[in-house]
């Protein structure tokens, strides 16, 4: 139940767009049709799931005060923390890389349709707050862990397809000059976070 | 030298980061709620992007194509990881009330979007001033941001009690707790971007 | 200088090894240096500002860099005690000194303890013994969950053990408005006067609902349009002060003082023996 919590909580209630505003710069950008909104939020989806587990056992074997002390008891009060930053983001780098690699080997055609999103990911702010935040939260266990981040990327997924199906009908409207494009989108995101912030009164 | 002042004030109004280039929103919502925050985040980011940006500009004889983003990644890091320390050693209040943001400095988009676009082909000094004004583009768009949602939402300016001064309270005045929520953020900035758009119509997009 | 040269120069792949782990080195090497450095005033700031708080519930106010001349002058001692009511460690703070056990209540990390317990381990719970008009009293830490992250309290009670006599609230990232308004001293004035244990001498807590009874005295006014955050401090307040039901029975009995003696008596600690001595 613990874990179902964690799930719904993150794509409703924490979600990574109305709540954070997290990943915002690629929203904006891509989220002009709904194909390719799906097509990254897929993408974000994927790595978020992948990196912020793998960034969790980092961070609780090698990077918290104390966390060395399975390799040997002297190594009890080395306190790397301040590294976390710096570690978060080469594993963030390394494993768009890899899965990019590993994506185009096996599945051309995946490839085709995610392939172009992959290196815009590593500079994502959702990815990289997902991670700052499992840190942050400090989450029980990798169980718990690998439900917030698919959750948080479900949630992702979530928003831009909603915003890009919105703009797609919102070109046959009357909208102010000044105001066209980022503009209004930025009007609607708000208003989209406000309807989200219904969610809160989920009693979970 | 005029070329070096234009350098440094496009990036203030007419190319502003925000508004016009659209980067770097992720965290400028975020950091909002009240002024200080806000005056301290932009002056992060500023640190950052002008010292990344004179840093790699040194360097961009000298780094391979092939692991150029990577390298740009660890400067960067590196960078957002000193102000960090330093923020949590000497405003420890602020550095609580940023949280992550100040890490996410990594992943703003500024910061990469400039280190590609301009610090990769000029010279270190004029990389050094293009950061700046990138940097303080954004940072005049947290203040207004942060000036009118705490103004608003909290009814202090930099935690000093404003509407309680001037008696607004007691002829009915309330503070609109909505103003400090996320959503409002959004639709601050898309009016300030109206706002701006309709001083100058070059900007709007077709 | 003419740039964009880049596409033209190759990079043999023993450069870019190199060249990648001087970098790393570079970095490294600055990093460790400024970590280190800043790490004693990181430290300092945590610890200012945990004796802040705790400084708060006994309502002396002071700024971060006051906070420990004050500590030392308000607080005596620290104890951290275990479910069963026994007292694990005993730290003087005018002293300086660990009269019984290792570890300083105050190094102690309320979340990690309360794991220990759910997991069926046994946990230290800390507890705070100051003085303040020359009269003696408790402060005991607590941490829950609000809506969205993690909220604190800490709770001073009278020598009774029962009475409220202060508490600040705190949290990570309560709704500004609704939930955060647990900071403020319209919610937490009410708690003064409250009491924790019912005329049995049990722990019976102090609720947080609507429309409490401003006379019932384990109740409290919930924050309108903050019920979870409401809850989640009611929650909190029951399950951490229920942990200390078997020490503060122990106390009120005045049996405490004979359980440190005869833990005392198995540690080789002459200051300790002669401490407890003193007291009987």
């Amino acid at each position: 139940m613990e874990y179902f919590n964690i799930f719904i909580k993150s794509i409703f209630i924490d979600n990574m767009i109305f709540a954070f505003f997290l990943g915002m710069c690629s929203y904006l950008a891509v989220s002009k049709t709904v194909k390719t909104s799906l097509g990254l939020g897929v993408a974000v989806t994927f790595v978020l799931t992948i990196t912020v587990p793998v960034n969790y056992l980092l961070n609780k074997y090698v990077l918290e005060p104390g966390a060395l002390s399975w390799i040997s008891d002297s190594l009890k009060g080395v306190d790397l923390s301040f590294l976390s930053l710096i570690m978060f983001i080469a594993v963030i780098a390394a494993i768009t890389q890899i899965v990019e690699m590993v994506v185009e080997k096996f599945s051309p055609a995946l490839y085709n349709s995610l392939g172009i999103f992959l290196p815009l990911i590593a500079v994502n702010c959702a990815v990289m707050g997902g991670s700052l935040f499992m840190q942050q939260r400090a989450y029980d266990n990798i169980g718990e862990v690998t439900c917030f981040a698919l959750g948080s990327g479900i949630g992702w997924l979530l928003a831009i397809v909603g915003i890009a199906a919105i703009r797609e009908k919102l070109r046959y409207s009357h909208i102010p000059p000044a105001l066209k494009g980022v503009g209004i989108t930025f009007i609607i995101t708000g208003l989209m976070g406000l309807a989200f912030m219904s969610f809160m009164g989920i009693k979970l | 030298m005029s070329k070096n002042k234009k350098l440094f004030t496009t990036p203030l109004l007419k190319n502003n980061p925000i508004t016009v280039q659209v980067l770097g929103i992720c965290s400028c919502l975020a950091v909002t709620a009240q002024l200080k925050p806000a005056v301290v985040m932009a002056l992060s980011v500023t640190v950052v992007v002008a010292l990344s940006n004179f840093i790699i500009s040194l360097m961009r004889n000298t780094i391979p194509p092939r692991i150029r983003i990577i390298v740009q990644l660890v400067v960067v890091s590196a960078l957002v990881i000193l102000v960090n320390q330093v923020l949590m050693a000497y405003v420890y209040d602020v550095s609580k009330q940023l949280s992550v943001y100040v890490g996410l400095i990594i992943t703003n988009c500024i910061v990469m979007g400039r280190l590609e676009a301009f610090a990769m082909s000029h010279k270190p000094w004029e990389s050094f001033l293009d950061g700046v004004g990138n940097g303080l583009g954004y940072g005049i768009i947290l203040v207004i941001l942060g000036f009118f949602r705490e103004l608003f939402g909290s009814g202090t300016i930099w935690g000093y009690p404003v509407m309680e001064k001037l008696g607004m309270y007691k002829i009915g005045y309330e503070n609109n707790g909505l103003v400090i929520m996320a959503p409002m953020a959004l639709i601050l900035v898309g009016v300030i971007i109206w706002i701006q758009r309709s001083k100058d119509k070059e900007l709007c997009e077709k | 200088m003419k740039s964009g040269g880049l596409e033209m120069k190759n990079f043999s792949n023993k450069y870019i090894f190199i060249y990648a782990a001087a970098l790393v080195a570079v970095v490294a090497v600055i990093l460790s240096v400024v970590a280190m450095g800043l790490k004693d005033r990181q430290q300092e700031n945590v610890r200012n500002e945990k004796m802040q708080t705790l400084l708060a519930a006994i309502n002396v106010a002071t700024d971060r860099d006051g906070a420990e001349a004050l500590y030392k002058q308000y607080f005596t001692s620290e104890l951290t005690v275990g479910t069963n009511g026994e007292v694990v460690s005993e730290y003087d703070i005018a002293a300086d000194n660990m009269v019984k056990g290792e570890v300083r209540a105050f190094a102690i990390n309320l979340k990690d303890e309360q794991n220990k317990e759910k997991s069926g381990a046994k946990g230290a719970f800390p507890v705070y013994l100051f003085q303040k008009d020359g009269k003696t009293g408790y402060v005991i830490p607590t941490q829950g969950n609000g809506l969205w992250g993690p909220v604190y309290a800490n709770i001073a009670l009278d020598e009774d053990f029962n009475t409220v006599v202060g508490v600040t609230f705190s949290h990570d990232s309560e709704t500004p408005g609704l939930g955060a308004e647990i900071t403020t001293e319209k919610f937490q004035a009410p708690f003064i006067g409250k009491q924790i244990l019912d005329e049995s001498g049990n722990v019976v807590s102090i609720a947080v609902k609507k429309n409490a009874d401003p006379n019932g005295a384990h109740e409290v006014d919930a924050i309108s349009g903050g019920t979870m955050t409401s809850n989640g401090v009611s929650a909190m307040l029951g399950d951490d002060l229920m942990r200390y039901q078997a020490f503060i029975n122990n106390m009120l009995q005045g049996q405490a003082v004979e359980a440190v003696a005869e833990n005392a008596a198995d540690a080789p600690q002459e200051e300790a023996n002669e401490k407890e001595v003193s007291n009987e």
